[in-house]
C-alpha cells in the first residue's frame, strides 16, 4: 500500500473524517456533493490544511501523525496538486511556470528549464513556451498545471476538480490526456470530481465523500449498480429508497410501501433501486399483474436523449423515463394527477 | 448509458440558462448606465463647483504668481540645493527603512491571525491620524537623549538621534510607513494564499516563495505605498521640525525651508513649493492606474 491516510479536522460546521488507502500506480476518484470535504481532504493530504487527528503515510514515510506530533510541511511531501483554477503563476512565463518545481527542489535554472520543457513536450505542447499564463485558454492553462505537477516528480498526485472550469470541448480532450497519463503514472494518484463521466472514465476505485465522511466506496461498476446514497443514486440516474425489510415488502420512513420479487426475509435495513425505465405512468389506476402502483403528480420534465424523464412526486417520489409520445398522450405536461406503477421483479435490494 | 444520458441533459439544462443569464445581463447594464444620468438634489452643482474652485485655487495661485523669470537663480541657491539634496536623501531612507520594517510587518498583518492583531493594526494607522507635532514630541520622549530607548542607545552605541539626519529619516518614516504598511497588506490580502499554496505544493519554502511569487505579484501594492510613502515622508514638516530641529544641511528638509525662506526669500520659497507640487502631481499620475484605474 503506498498511501494510507486517516484524515480529521474541523471543516466549518461540519467535520471531515475519512479514512483511505490507495496502492501505487492507482487511480482514486473521489465524488461528492459540493462542500462534501473533497477539496479540504486533498488540502490535508498535500499538508496545505493541518490535521486535527490523523495520520498521513506515503510509500512507508510518515507525514503526518498527530499522536505523535509528526508534520512535513507541504514543500517536502513530494506531492503534486493540481488546482480547479490552475494557479499558474501570472508572472512567469508557461516555461518558468514548469521548471519552478524543480528549480525549487534544487535544480539549476538550466537543468530546471531542461526538464520543464520535456515534460511540456510529453504533454504534447506544442505553442511557445515563452508566453504568460494570460494568454492561454482554460484548456491550455491545465495542460501547462498537469505538466508543472509532473515535473516534481511526484509520489502522489492529487487533481482536484481538473476539468470542472473548461467548456465541453477542452473537457474531452484533456480527460483524454488526463487518462493517458495517469495509467503511466507510477504513484498514487487522487481525482476529486463532482462529474460521474469524469470518475468513471479515470478512476480505477470511488471514493464518496458526503458531508465529510466516506457513505461509498469501491470499483466504479459496483457503485453505479448499487448506490447506497441519494447523491449517488441522482447522479447515475436512479431511484434509490432505504426501507426496513419484512417478509418481502420495504417499509420507508414515511410509512409507504414496495414490493419486491427477490426474497427478503428482514426485518433489515435494506436499499430498494428501481430504474426509472421500469417505472410505467397510468392516467387512470392501472389494473392486473403490477404490484407496485402509487399515485402521483407530475412536476417536472427533462428531456434525455429520445427519452423524457418526469419527476413525480407523491407517497413514492419517483423518476420515470418514458417517449416524447406517451408524453402527449398522457397529457403529462399539465402537472396532472398520475399513477406510476412498477412490477415487484423490477425492485432491486440489497442490504443497507 | 444512464450516466453518459444523465451529462448530456446536464450541458443541456445547463447552456439555455447560461443565455438566459448573459441577455438578462444586459439591460441591467443599461438601466445603471441610466442611474448615472439622475439630477443631482437642488443646490448641490453649486456647491460641488465651489468646492473644485476651493481645492483648485490654490494650485492656480502658485502656478500664476509664482516669479518665473528667477526661478532658475532660486533654484541653484546653494541653501535651496542643501534642502532638495537633504531631502531626496531623507525620504528616500524613510522609504527604503519602511520598506525594510513596513512589508514584514505588513505581511504578519495579512497571513498571521494572532491575538491583539487589531491593536497592532491601529497602532500603524495611528501616526496617521496623530498630529506630526504629537509624534515629534512622542519621537523625543522615546529616542530623545533621555527618551525610553535614546537613553540606552545613547550609552551603548553612543547614537544619538535628535536633531541629527538619522533623526529626521527617523519622524520621516514614522508619519510615512503607515501608507505603506496599508498599502502592502491590502495587496496581500487580494492577492490571497492560492499562488502561495501551489508554490509550496512545488516544493518551495517559506522564503523562495515569497521571493519568486508573492514579492513580484505584489509589486503593484508595494510600488503604490512606497510612492505614497515617499510623498509623505518628503512633505514631512511637523514631526520632522519637532524630532529633528531645523538645522540647515543636517536637518532642513524642503518643507522646513520653504517655512524658513517665506520670512526672507519669497522667490526661493515659492520655487521650492513648486518642485514639490510637480512631485506631488507625478505621485499622482504614477499611480493613476492604482488608485483610479477602471473609474
Amino acid at each position: 500500500m503506498s498511501l494510507q491516510a486517516i484524515v480529521g479536522l474541523p471543516m466549518g460546521s461540519l467535520a471531515l473524517d475519512v479514512e483511505l488507502s490507495a496502492g501505487d500506480g492507482e487511480v482514486i476518484g473521489v465524488l461528492g456533493p459540493n462542500a462534501a470535504g473533497k477539496s479540504t481532504l486533498l488540502r490535508a493530504l498535500a499538508g496545505l490544511s493541518p490535521l486535527r487527528r490523523g495520520r498521513v503515510v506515503l510509500d512507508g514515510d510518515v507525514l503526518e501523525d498527530t499522536a505523535t506530533g509528526v508534520l512535513e510541511p507541504a514543500e517536502r511531501r513530494r506531492v503534486g496538486f493540481m488546482f480547479q483554477d490552475s494557479r499558474l503563476f501570472p508572472h512567469l512565463s508557461v516555461l518558468d511556470n514548469v521548471a519552478f518545481g524543480p528549480r525549487a527542489r534544487g535544480l539549476s535554472r538550466g537543468e530546471a528549464r531542461r526538464r520543464a520543457e520535456e515534460w511540456l513536450r510529453r504533454l504534447g505542447w506544442t505553442a511557445p513556451t515563452s508566453v504568460r499564463p494570460r494568454t492561454l485558454s482554460g484548456g491550455q492553462a491545465q495542460r501547462v498545471a498537469l505538466a508543472r505537477a509532473l515535473a516534481t516528480e511526484p509520489r502522489l498526485l492529487l487533481l482536484d476538480e481538473p476539468l470542472a472550469a473548461l467548456d465541453a470541448g477542452a473537457r474531452a480532450e484533456l480527460r483524454r490526456e488526463l487518462r493517458r497519463h495517469l495509467s503511466s503514472f507510477a504513484g498514487t494518484c487522487l481525482v476529486v470530481t463532482h462529474d460521474p463521466l469524469e470518475a468513471m472514465v479515470l478512476a480505477e476505485r470511488l471514493v464518496v465523500l458526503e458531508e465529510g465522511r466516506v457513505t461509498q466506496a469501491g470499483r466504479p461498476e459496483e457503485v453505479r449498480a448499487h448506490p447506497r446514497s441519494r447523491y449517488v443514486a441522482d447522479l447515475v440516474g436512479l431511484n434509490l429508497y432505504r426501507g426496513r425489510a419484512a417478509h418481502g415488502t420495504i417499509t420507508l420512513a414515511n410509512g409507504s410501501t414496495l414490493v419486491a420479487a427477490d426474497g427478503v426475509a428482514g426485518p433489515d435495513e435494506v436499499f430498494a433501486l428501481i430504474h426509472p425505465r421500469a417505472v410505467a405512468l397510468h392516467r387512470e389506476r392501472p389494473e392486473g399483474s403490477p404490484r407496485n402502483v402509487w399515485p402521483g403528480t407530475a412536476d417536472g420534465l427533462e428531456v434525455s436523449g429520445d427519452r423524457v424523464r418526469v419527476r413525480i412526486s407523491g407517497p413514492v417520489p419517483l423518476v420515470a423515463e418514458v417517449t416524447p409520445a406517451a408524453v402527449g398522450a398522457l397529457r403529462l405536461d399539465d402537472g396532472g394527477p398520475v399513477w406510476a406503477s412498477v412490477k415487484a421483479t423490477e425492485v432491486v435490494v440489497y442490504p443497507a | 448509458m444512464t450516466l453518459d444520458d444523465g451529462t448530456v441533459r446536464a450541458d443541456a439544462v445547463a447552456r439555455p440558462e447560461l443565455a438566459d443569464g448573459g441577455s438578462a445581463v444586459e439591460p441591467r447594464t443599461a438601466r445603471s448606465v441610466g442611474g448615472s444620468r439622475r439630477r443631482a438634489p437642488f443646490g448641490f452643482v453649486p456647491l460641488a463647483t465651489l468646492a473644485v474652485v476651493f481645492l483648485a485655487l490654490p494650485v492656480i495661485g502658485l502656478v500664476v504668481r509664482a516669479p518665473w523669470r528667477e526661478i532658475p537663480a532660486d533654484l541653484t541657491d546653494p541653501g535651496v540645493l542643501t534642502a532638495l539634496r537633504l531631502s531626496v536623501v531623507c525620504s528616500v531612507s524613510a522609504v527604503a527603512l519602511s520598506c525594510v520594517i513596513g512589508v514584514p510587518l505588513a505581511w504578519v498583518l495579512a497571513r498571521v491571525s494572532f491575538r491583539g492583531r487589531t491593536l497592532v493594526r491601529a497602532l500603524v494607522v495611528l501616526p496617521m491620524v496623530l498630529p506630526p507635532v504629537v509624534g515629534g514630541v512622542a519621537l523625543l520622549l522615546a529616542f530623545g537623549r533621555n527618551g525610553l530607548a535614546g537613553q540606552w542607545l545613547d550609552r551603548a552605541f553612543g547614537i544619538s538621534l535628535p536633531f541629527s539626519t538619522a533623526g529626521a529619516i527617523v519622524a520621516e518614516t514614522f508619519v510615512a510607513m503607515p501608507f505603506l504598511v496599508i498599502t502592502v497588506e491590502a495587496g496581500l490580502r487580494s492577492l490571497g494564499q492560492r499562488y502561495e499554496d501551489a508554490a509550496s505544493t512545488l516544493g518551495a519554502g517559506r522564503w523562495t516563495i515569497f521571493r519568486r511569487v508573492t514579492l513580484p505579484l505584489i509589486t503593484p501594492a508595494l510600488g503604490a505605498g512606497a510612492a505614497l510613502c515617499w510623498a509623505r515622508a518628503l512633505g514631512e514638516f511637523g514631526a520632522t521640525i519637532t524630532f529633528a530641529g531645523n538645522l540647515p544641511g543636517s536637518t532642513q528638509t524642503m518643507p522646513l525651508a520653504v517655512y524658513v525662506a517665506l520670512q526672507n526669500n519669497v522667490g526661493g520659497a515659492m520655487a521650492l513649493s513648486l518642485v514639490m507640487l510637480v512631485v506631488s502631481l507625478a505621485v499622482l499620475v504614477a499611480l493613476r492606474g492604482y488608485w483610479f484605474g477602471g473609474r
